[in-house]
């Protein structure tokens, strides 16, 4: 490994440690908070609790570049420590002056988080590496038309003659059209690059054909004609497969040696877990670590199982998340009466290791993608109309609080009616997934895009300059303009229309969207297919 | 003298125990074991047999000291050597740790790129 990728995963610590900052933070901020407005009831333990949060990130934000914060914290944790160790208790304005201090380096850090973001640029390399993903196409050469469709979309494309593959230019994903190119042909060449993730190409779609994809390797198959957009869903998700955030269980058992036992297993998996031995504590480890499962025992003393799946229920946040029994129990009339209760499943014990895992993983996994649907547009994976909203208002208040300006861009796609009524609205759809992942592909990762309405977006950037943000927006603008959407027996080009108001001149949400949406119609007005600013 | 080669690290905070592998196996070419509590540390030691523990101080459950002795009361891991990670600084507290049998103690934050060069000084010191 060379210096530039130990730097790169440095910094990708970095960032995931950045982002945990902000968590404890806010965390730390509500639990000063609470003490100092109950300043009566201050019990030694949550001071403690405390003290331990600033211990650890005291010894923990230095390493990743938070110096600052580091001896901040490492100040507050010493004068906590003074504070537990004496024998008065802590007066309010002690409790006050600490909520500030805490609430002080939060702000401090959100200042030094959107410092670090730099203006969006012409380069919009994928994934988080510094070159971009490498796409070899195997069509004998009837290639042109995928390939400047995935150009597009910034992934570096070659029409690959089998034999040349592999030598200096070594692909992260092969492209093998099967009905062009002959099995003795693309096989040992696919062969020669293991590394490479295989997408199959077919002109075919019976279960045979599938069957041997799988056997060959395939990740990804795909009949003629190609749906681009649902190609190029999948590069991502290949590309992005291995930085998925590790699913995390929440375990409430009273015996502490198997719940251990559960927790090893899964974290040899891959999979973070918690043991809670009281179910007490539930609360306090479920807002810790926001599972995407919860085990739960269902013969605990003090509280049985379906009673504090009863508990958890009470709270709207932990709706979602899949309650699972374990339990020696097989009767399988006593289970049906626990899960009326409340619950979602029952593991039977004694449960081997890897049917611990997969029984886990699976539900972690529909967990995940279910909460992700929930906030997420069906059609094209982007946040819905309400989300965005309010991120819109969250980033203009950050905007007031940083003094960076952040931008909302307004998109519609244009004649969007006659796209539908012309190829129907099978083709309508797939120009909104074209443009949605196009935007996805070409924003920063800490811009936000949702589709607003039918076919209009909205993008919000923070920490943007109006001028580079109409900049980004063009460009992205005349890259969808030369995209080849493909209907039926025809190849067409769509194009949109953008308006862009910054937080500057529109201190409110409303009135920046209401800007920008006015913005886009005088786009629409001057003839489509271009950016406009708003002006007051 | 051999040369330091196998780490046991022994930390509760995952963001920690990331950085420590990429530091000490990618920029210092160790190998690395992580755990994230006393206990499981004190069966990974005799398993796995380090050349040197990296024992952080305070972990929930049984802490750095702990572990320590109870390193020092199993056969199979009592001329292990461990070195502390603290966020401590009081000299005080750092004799402590020397005193209770520490190699040495090494104070966090720290600089991921120089860590393992010095772990490496540490283990030539302690063979001088």
């Amino acid at each position: 490994m060379t210096d530039v990728d130990v730097q790169a995963r440095l910094a990708a610590l970095r960032e995931q440690y950045g982002r945990r900052l902000r968590d404890d933070l806010q965390t730390m901020m509500a639990q000063t908070r609470e003490l100092s407005e109950h300043q009566t009831a201050v019990k030694a333990d949550s001071l403690e609790t405390l003290r331990q949060g600033l211990h650890r990130m005291a010894g923990s934000a230095g390493t990743f570049g938070y110096a600052a914060l580091s001896q901040d914290a490492r100040e507050m944790e010493v004068w906590l420590q003074t504070l537990i160790e004496g024998s008065s208790q802590p007066t309010l304005q002690m409790l006050t002056a600490l909520h500030d201090r805490v609430s002080n380096s939060y702000r401090n850090l959100e200042r030094m988080q959107i410092a670090g973001v730099t203006e969006p640029d012409d380069s919009h390399p994928l994934a988080s590496g510094e070159r971009a993903i490498r796409v070899a196409v195997l069509a004998d050469g009837d290639t042109g038309e995928l390939i400047r469709s995935l150009s597009g979309f910034g992934y570096e494309c070659r029409d690959l003659d089998a034999r040349e593959i592999g030598a200096d230019w070594r692909p992260d994903i092969a492209i093998v059209d099967t009905a062009k190119v002959e099995d003795d042909v693309w096989k040992p060449a696919v062969g020669a690059i293991p590394e490479a993730a295989l997408i199959v190409l077919s002109a075919a779609g019976d279960f045979e054909t599938r069957l041997d994809a799988v056997r060959n390797g395939a990740q990804g198959f795909f009949m003629h004609p190609v749906d681009v957009p649902s190609l190029e869903h999948r590069l991502r998700y290949l590309i992005n497969l291995p930085q998925q955030d590790p699913y995390r269980v929440l375990i409430v058992d009273d015996d502490i040696e198997l719940a251990e036992h559960f927790r090893l297993t899964l974290k040899q998996a891959g999979i973070e877990s918690r043991v809670i031995s009281d179910p007490r504590d539930v609360l306090i480890g479920l807002r810790d670590i926001v599972p995407d499962l919860v085990l739960i025992d269902i013969n605990m003393p003090g509280c049985s199982g379906p009673e504090l799946a009863r508990i958890i229920r009470f709270d709207d946040d932990w709706l979602k998340i899949p309650l699972i029994y374990l339990s020696a129990e097989s009767n399988v009339h006593r289970q049906a009466q626990a899960l009326a209760q409340a619950g979602d499943d029952f593991l039977v014990k004694p449960i081997g290791d890897m049917a611990l895992v997969s029984a886990v993983t699976a539900r972690a996994q529909r967990s995940r993608q279910l909460s992700m649907a929930l906030a997420r547009d069906g059609l094209t994976g982007l946040i819905k109309h309400p989300a965005i909203k309010e991120l819109i208002e969250l980033e203009v208040a950050r905007s007031q609080r940083t003094q960076a300006g952040a931008c909302v861009v307004m998109i519609d796609i244009d004649r969007f009616k006659s796209i539908n009524d012309t190829y129907g609205h099978g083709t309508g759809d797939y120009v909104i997934r074209l443009l949605a992942n196009l935007l996805r592909q070409r924003l920063r990762r800490v811009d936000h895009v949702g589709r607003y309405g039918g076919e209009e977006f909205v993008a919000v950037l923070p920490s943007c300059q109006l001028e580079n943000a109409r900049e980004t927006i063009e460009r992205i603008r005349i890259s969808f303009s030369q995209l080849e959407c493909v209907a039926a027996d025809e190849v067409f080009h769509a194009t949109f229309s953008a308006g862009v108001a910054s937080t500057r001149e529109w201190p409110n949400a409303e009135a920046l969207l209401e800007a920008a949406d006015k913005a886009m119609y005088e786009a629409k007005q001057a003839g489509r297919n271009q950016t406009r600013i708003a002006t007051p | 003298m051999k040369p330091l080669q196998r780490i046991l690290h022994v930390e509760d905070d995952i963001s920690i125990q990331e950085v420590t592998k990429l530091a000490l196996e990618v920029v210092g070419g160790l190998e690395v074991t992580s755990c994230d509590d006393g206990q499981t540390a004190i069966a990974r030691a005799h398993e796995w047999q380090p050349d040197l523990v990296l024992l952080d101080v305070m972990m929930p459950g049984i802490d750095g000291p702990t572990t320590l002795a109870k390193l020092r009361e199993q056969p199979s891991t009592q001329s292990i050597p461990v070195v502390f990670m603290t966020a401590k600084v009081q000299p005080s507290e750092i004799e402590h740790y020397l005193s209770i049998g520490a190699l040495d103690v090494l104070i966090k934050p720290f600089d991921p790129m120089t860590l393992a060069e010095q772990l490496r000084k540490i283990w030539e010191h302690s063979h001088d």
